[in-house]
């Protein structure tokens, strides 16, 4: 053994002694990362064989109407064309969706946005499939549209479904809001609008499928290969054990993955394979995707708060309206998780919050990272700066006085208990940015070129709360060459989740990283997991993982300390090899360890299975303890602006998130880079339009998302542990948050430089420069 | 629509394919010789993750008719996997945790490699300027740009 090789193991092995945990806050690569930087073909339109034959959809050109005819001669007759598939295909039930029942796969007789599917064009090439689809003729009789939620909850509004256009209503009452404005010195009312925003996977959502055993096999692009294999068996009119899904390594998903879409492309691949009993590819395009995939929802959002003269919260009262587009997907889940954060991380003693989750004849939105989350926060960040303002007090201070620490109640009256961490983060951007010093500098500008600094907080509940049982099952194998292959339902789309939940398993075993190995997920091999949403896996996944281990672990240690000749409290295992605490000089190495395992025949097969608590609360009042714990956060942006243009960058941001125990610090960071330059994106420059339903700039020349150019060049990013109850040696939540906090911040930072309140995301210099023009003095701050 | 023979270069092998007058670059690269590490993210040159080189410049296989390419030599990443450069870029990624969803990991390698064959010291702004007609939606680049200085630095020690 080389010294080094030696030195290594002894120092793994004093952290043993010490019961610290091995492999934990250590920066391991990621298990995927090798295919990845190899460029392997591991995705789905990689595995495409030859002889498959391509689905093409084709969607509604009205956004609101009644299919009076479909003429599919032109393209049918088209060189290459197999069929066409409409509603008339579908042997089972025409129905692709995740929570209401009000999504048909191919939608007939009503169209009700852009977006609606009519059917698919399959073909023996891609082109073919393609310029047969736009030979489609269709005849509309029109219905009148809606695109304005707002006019769509008004009682005489046209119905887009049956039962109304209101998908979903949620409230919450804390103490009394008309008392609370009582006792307020200064009350505040004021409308925030968002805007849709796209996920933009760089992978758009794609699926094969191939017959098998009298039904399907199905690999794709997803999040939840359960649900898709739930939906497709729907379609098809089988037993969802003919059908066989398979999540290849997906590339991207931010949401819309664990939505309708995946569902749509998989079904429609796997209606023609049954029909042609080919293996069909169904994929769509930037353009495609981007007009039939779930963005996140338009808010408008109205607070009326009211404060004290000495700068303290007392009563909010809240409208919150989102537009779900035509259908509800996700959105039902995402307008309580919007609600729940109505008054972000501060203390109100009295709330009052109604939300409406409305049809329009937009196209449809869902879930995205953060779910909710930044639209509820850009308000009401946004109402604490014009607060903080008004009252003529430092924004700063103004947020010190309110925000949660331990002891102090939320929206929904939980208890903030010793797990929370925002004291801390704030503490760590506030010295970071240099905040004291430079607001003060910042309050004397002059000149056309300012600079401004913004802040925002972060609450960020973990675990699917009120969005259904939190569960997670992992499947773990020591084969007999000592390999740990692990087997999970929740799914790997980018974060690196799923390699932190092995690094959970790899600390409790003792054994490296390397020595494991992760199976495709699989619906004939792995348990049902719930979707893998709500940046769950580290948390949910990594404790299902942990009791897998530990039962292996429960197996093997006892033979180790017999074939050490020690006693089982002696024995530990680290980096591989086993050894007696007694007698360190007296080692077994793991392979032989298995080996042996596997001459007694022992079981070296196990499942870990882990249910998060009850998140009880009550739907009358919204009170209760709808998140097993929080992550907290805190970001301040630094902006420069130029008045006389509107242009402004970010030149700096600073950022701290507590994340309770950072199980890989590279890959929490992973996660804040890219969440927040996501959030920027959103906050400076995202924004899908759409014009009477139809999407205006669906690809990436007119949608603009944030390049390497876009970034701030100072990004100062802090991990903050306050151990949380729920995860894994206390690990909370971090892939959604870092998206929340860019856009509040960043719109404040540009109304400390100019005093240009912009309401509506994304600030874009064009509104900064209006809002300056429409100030009687444009420069006055 | 008549087809006919091209000859190119593709990693180095000689190769002919029978190609039609519209057919793209990426789909000769990926259909016909199987190099799958050419993405397809927008088919519009925007999200740039199909980038390869030709001739030496890095350009989007999407844009590129393979007609074009008739006589000329194409590398890709599976061409680059012995290269000395190629592989401390690699390493670099992962041990930086630059490639997340995996999707832009290619075409952002191509990128540094094309800079790293001109720069053994890029400052942070030359590696943006590198990467800024490749689009990456979960790294917020940060991680990607670290790699990348550090791919290049070892390559000249």
């Amino acid at each position: 053994m080389s010294e080094q090789v030696s030195q290594l193991l002894d120092s793994l092995r004093e952290k043993a002694a010490k019961g610290e945990l091995l492999y934990i806050g250590e920066n391991i690569a990621r298990v995927d990362s090798l295919e990845k930087v190899l460029g392997k073909p591991v995705y789905t339109a990689d595995l495409i064989p030859k002889g498959t034959l391509y689905a093409k959809l084709f969607h509604s050109s009205v956004p609101h109407g009644t299919i009076r005819a479909m003429e599919l001669g032109a393209a049918k007759a088209y060189p290459g064309v197999l069929g066409v598939l409409t509603w008339r295909d579908i042997p089972g039930l025409n129905q692709s969706s995740a929570v209401l029942p009000d999504r048909q796969l191919f939608a007939e007789p009503v169209v009700r946005s852009t977006a609606d599917i009519l059917g698919a064009v399959v073909a023996e090439t891609l082109p073919a499939a393609t310029e047969a689809a736009s030979r489609v003729r269709v005849e509309y009789t029109p219905i009148p549209a809606n695109y304005d939620p707002m006019e769509a909850l008004r009682p005489d509004a046209y119905k887009i479904h049956p039962k109304g256009n209101i998908a979903r209503q949620m409230k919450i009452r804390k103490g009394n809001v008309e008392d609370g404005f009582a006792k307020s010195d200064v009350i505040i009312e004021k409308t925030y609008k968002t805007q849709f925003q796209d996920a933009t996977p760089l992978e758009p959502e794609v699926g094969l499928a191939i017959p098998e055993d009298g039904g399907v096999k199905v690999i794709g692009s997803m999040q939840s290969p359960h649900h898709t294999q739930a939906a497709v068996a729907k379609v098809i009119g089988l037993p969802p054990e003919k059908v066989h899904v398979i999540q290849a390594i997906t590339g991207g998903a931010f949401g819309p993955k664990s939505d309708e879409t995946p569902f749509d492309v998989c079904s429609t691949a796997a209606l023609a394979a049954m029909k042609y009993r080919r293996p069909v590819f169904c994929g769509l395009d930037r353009e495609d995707s981007m007009v039939m995939h779930t963005k996140r929802h338009p808010f408008v959002i109205s607070h009326k708060t009211g404060v004290t003269s000495d700068g303290m919260l007392v009563a909010d009262e809240s409208m919150i309206v989102g537009d779900t587009g035509a259908y509800a997907s996700l959105g039902v889940f995402v307008i309580v998780r919007a609600t729940f954060h109505t008054v972000g991380a501060y203390e109100v003693p009295n709330v009052k919050a109604d939300s409406y989750l409305v049809y329009t004849n937009n196209t449809y939105t869902g879930s995205l990272r953060g779910f909710g989350g930044p639209q509820a926060l850009f308000a009401i960040e946004s109402q604490m700066e014009e607060l903080a303002r008004k009252l003529g007090m430092d924004p700063l201070e103004f947020r010190l006085r309110n925000m949660l620490v331990p002891g102090k109640k939320n929206a929904t009256s939980a208890v903030m208990d010793a797990s929370c961490g925002l004291p801390e983060c704030v503490e760590k951007v506030v010295a970071s940015s240099n905040y004291w010093e430079k607001a003060a500098r910042y309050r004397d500008q002059t000149g056309s070129v300012r600079r401004g600094l913004g802040i925002a907080l972060l609450m960020h509940g973990n675990s699917l709360g009120p969005e259904g049982n939190d569960y997670g099952a992992v499947h773990m194998e020591i084969e007999s060459d000592g390999t740990v292959s692990v087997g999970t339902g929740l799914t790997e789309y980018g974060t690196g989740a799923i390699s932190g939940l092995m690094q959970v398993a790899s600390s409790i075993l003792g054994v490296p990283l390397t020595r494991f190995k992760l199976e495709r997920p699989d619906t004939t091999k792995h348990r049902e997991s719930g979707p893998t949403v709500a940046s769950r896996v580290v948390v949910i996944g990594g404790n299902a993982a942990m009791k897998a281990a530990e039962k292996l672990k429960g197996t093997l240690m006892p033979l180790a300390a017999q074939m050490l000749k020690a006693s089982p409290g002696d024995v530990a295992l680290v980096d591989g090899v086993a050894f007696d605490r007694q007698n360190p000089s007296a080692t077994l190495a793991w392979n032989d360890l298995v080996a042996e395992a596997y001459r007694r025949g022992l079981n070296l097969k196990e499942e870990g299975f882990y249910m998060a608590p009850a998140a009880p609360w009550d739907t009358e009042s919204g009170q209760g303890t709808p998140y097993v714990q929080y992550t907290w956060g805190a970001l301040i942006a630094e902006v420069e602006v130029d008045t006389e243009t509107g242009y402004y960058k970010v030149v700096g941001v600073h950022t701290a998130y507590d994340v309770g125990k950072a199980v890989n610090p590279a890959g929490v960071l992973g996660q804040i880079y890219g969440g927040t330059v996501q959030g920027l994106g959103y906050a400076m420059m995202e924004e899908l339009i759409h014009k009477d339903g139809f999407v205006v700039n669906p690809n990436l020349g007119d949608y603009y998302i944030p390049t390497s150019m876009d970034i701030p060049a100072e990004f100062k990013a802090f991990i903050v542990e306050v151990p949380g109850p729920l995860g894994p040696f206390g690990a909370k939540i971090i892939a959604e948050p870092p998206i929340v906090l860019p856009g509040p911040a960043i719109r404040n930072a540009v109304l400390n430089a100019t005093g240009v309140s912009v309401d509506e995301l994304p600030v874009t210099s064009e509104k900064v420069l209006m809002g300056s023009k429409a100030r009687p003095s444009p420069l006055a701050v | 629509m008549t087809r006919r023979v091209i000859s190119l270069n593709v990693n180095g092998a000689e190769r002919s394919v029978q190609v039609g007058p519209l057919e793209r670059l990426i789909d000769v690269l990926r259909d016909e010789l199987w190099l799958k590490s050419v993405k397809e993210g927008c088919s519009t040159g925007d999200c740039g993750i199909c980038a390869v080189m030709v001739d030496g410049k890095l350009v989007n296989s999407c844009l590129m008719l393979a007609a074009q390419c008739d006589g000329r030599r194409v590398l890709t990443l599976e061409g680059l996997q012995n290269d000395l450069t190629m592989k401390r870029l690699q390493g670099s990624f992962i041990a930086n945790n630059a490639a997340q969803c995996g999707f832009c990991t290619p075409a952002m390698l191509m990128a540094s490699w094309d800079l790293a064959r001109h720069s053994s010291k890029p400052s942070t702004e030359e590696v943006k300027v590198a990467m800024s007609g490749i689009l990456c939606r979960c790294t917020g680049y940060y991680q990607i740009i670290d790699s990348v200085k550090q791919g290049c630095r070892e390559e000249r020690r």
